[in-house]
């Protein structure tokens, strides 16, 4: 029972993941809470639906549209609200206004385009169960498990060992001085929000395979943060410890205590973080958590 | 003798402040030039329009024969202009070496998906900017900490990196910000030779920002004299200190 429920706890955790490293990219790089991201997950969940049950699309590349889907959103964000915001010099507080804007009207329209209803994916993994010893995995649960920690590793990589990561590493260390030393900022600030919506899609069509997908999905955003803030804002490995440690939480919350307590330690174990370690687990930046 | 680099009647306003008035200058291929002059003389907006971090409001620069004015930063890190900061900005939390490779990789002509394979082509690319790199901490003394972090460096081989990244561009045109800044006697004396060193082994133009007058006497052939926006002096070192409008800026209370 236990194993079985840390396995849950992990795959949450996971789809957690793949949107707290998104979210600490962006604010490693811009230093601002993107508080659009849960959105633009959601519309990567409502891309997939939409075409595969209206275009009858196969699912696996009904997926790949909702993935694009969220990507193209994520990358109009940046290029359409705050890249303009950010070459006016203003305040980073504008950029997270902006952001709050862009989540309110986006879960908004998919209100009025969608109706309130939860809605499901025409495919469905097998309900089933395997069992291994006396313990039983849900085929979804490990599906989406290794779905994530495939993309995960991928990102890290990538983040640590290529030229690219090298690029957005150096702009999140001193943006300037990587101005002036040749790196184009701003088309690596584009990439990493492709990247990022991207992530975010797998987490929306995930997300949406196991709760159903609606309008207001996007708060999961908020797990996000929390998670991001847990593992210390702007480390992708800390996003990836924060949120599978917040997954196993909620989940053993869920199981042994009150699954309407879940939140309550959700945001109890943020605040005593903030108290004890406000750099978060692998941060180093204490200042500024908005 | 060939001209690197040419700015002509270079102007810059802030709000209704002339940071810069009518700039011009001419550096010649091999050159040490000198920028000095009182704080807030606009010395360190003169670099601003040269790298592209500003646009001037009027007037040209031309680098080798090309028009650069307005042309953004990371083009003209491209074209060959490598710069220091007054306030050290490096890569802090990043290794030494990691510092230099940002700026040693520009022209690679290499896409995404081939850096995440690591293709033959992109792993035979990375070896040659890793020993260019490790060629450039050579020349300032740093190999044997590469793997550190930049900030853990001591505050003059921080300088010392800055210079090296700046060279990883290859530039033709070498801008360094009060490199001697908080440098004692034997440090500014130190920095002199390694700054001649760097201009013969590399045959690179320099136009530099320098308070220490010691060092600017010893490095410098030309020195351009500016006081609020406004050049004042050109001549050699020897020159300029004996003209008046330059004692009387200095000794004026212009700060």
């Amino acid at each position: 029972m236990f194993l079985q429920q840390l396995v849950t706890g992990v795959s949450v955790g996971g789809i957690y993941a793949l949107l707290a490293t998104g979210y600490s990219l962006i604010y490693s790089l811009l230093d601002f809470s993107n508080w659009a991201h849960g959105e633009v997950a959601m519309i990567g969940a409502y891309t997939a639906l939409v075409v595969s049950s209206t275009l009858g699309l196969p699912f696996f590349l009904a997926v790949v549209v909702g993935i694009a889907g969220a990507a193209l959103f994520s990358y109009l964000n940046e290029r359409v609200a705050y890249r303009r915001i950010r070459h006016n010099n203003s305040p980073n507080m504008f950029l997270m206004i902006a952001a709050m804007g862009l989540s309110t009207v986006y879960q908004q329209a998919a209100n009025l385009i969608f109706t309130g209803k939860y809605q499901m994916y025409d495919f469905r993994l097998p309900v089933s169960t395997i069992q291994i010893g006396n313990t039983y995995l849900g085929i979804l649960d490990m599906v989406s498990l290794v779905i994530t920690a495939v993309i995960l590793i991928g990102l890290i990589y990538l983040i640590n060992k290529t030229q690219f990561g090298l690029n957005v590493r150096a702009i999140a260390s001193n943006s300037y001085a990587a101005r002036v030393l040749g790196v184009q900022v701003d088309k690596s600030i584009a990439s990493v929000f492709l990247l990022a919506g991207g992530l975010a899609g797998v987490a929306g069509v995930l997300y949406g395979m196991k709760y159903n997908v609606f309008p207001t999905m996007g708060n999961v955003g908020l797990k996000a943060f929390i998670a991001s803030v847990i593992g210390g804002l702007g480390s992708v490995p800390g996003a990836i410890v924060g949120a599978v440690l917040l997954g196993i939480i909620e989940t053993l919350c869920t199981a042994y205590i009150n699954s309407s307590l879940r939140d309550f330690f959700s945001f109890a174990l943020l605040i005593v973080l903030l108290l004890v370690k406000p750099s978060g687990l692998f941060g180093v930046d204490v200042q500024d958590k908005a | 003798m060939a001209v690197v680099l040419e700015m002509k009647n270079v102007e810059k306003h802030f709000g209704g402040v002339r940071a810069i008035d009518d700039f011009s200058v001419t550096l010649d291929q091999g050159k040490i030039h000198g920028l000095i002059g009182p704080n807030g003389a606009g010395k360190t907006t003169i670099f601003n329009n040269i790298t592209g971090i500003y646009a001037p409001n009027a007037g040209k620069i031309i680098f080798n024969g090309q028009d650069i004015t307005g042309t953004p930063p990371h083009r003209v890190a491209q074209l060959g202009i490598g710069r220091t900061f007054q306030n050290i900005r490096l890569f802090s939390n990043l290794p030494v070496l990691d510092n230099v490779i940002i700026a040693s990789n520009l022209d690679a002509t290499y896409n995404l998906p081939q850096a995440f394979f690591k293709t033959a082509k992109y792993r035979e690319r990375e070896k040659y900017v890793r020993e260019k790199a490790m060629n450039l901490l050579e020349v300032v003394g740093l190999s044997d900490r590469a793997g550190e972090l930049a900030n853990s460096l001591p505050y003059g081989h921080q300088r010392k990196l800055e210079i090296a990244r700046a060279m990883a561009l290859d530039p033709k045109l070498l801008l360094l910000d009060e490199p001697a800044a908080g440098m004692n006697a034997d440090e500014s004396a130190e920095l002199v030779s390694f700054v001649q060193e760097l201009r013969e082994r590399f045959a690179i133009t320099i136009l530099m920002i320098e308070h220490h007058m010691d060092v600017v006497t010893n490095l410098c052939d030309h020195v351009t004299v500016l006081n609020f926006g406004k050049t004042i002096a050109t001549g050699t070192p020897a020159e300029v200190k004996s003209n008046p409008e330059v004692i009387k800026a200095y000794l004026g209370g212009a700060d």
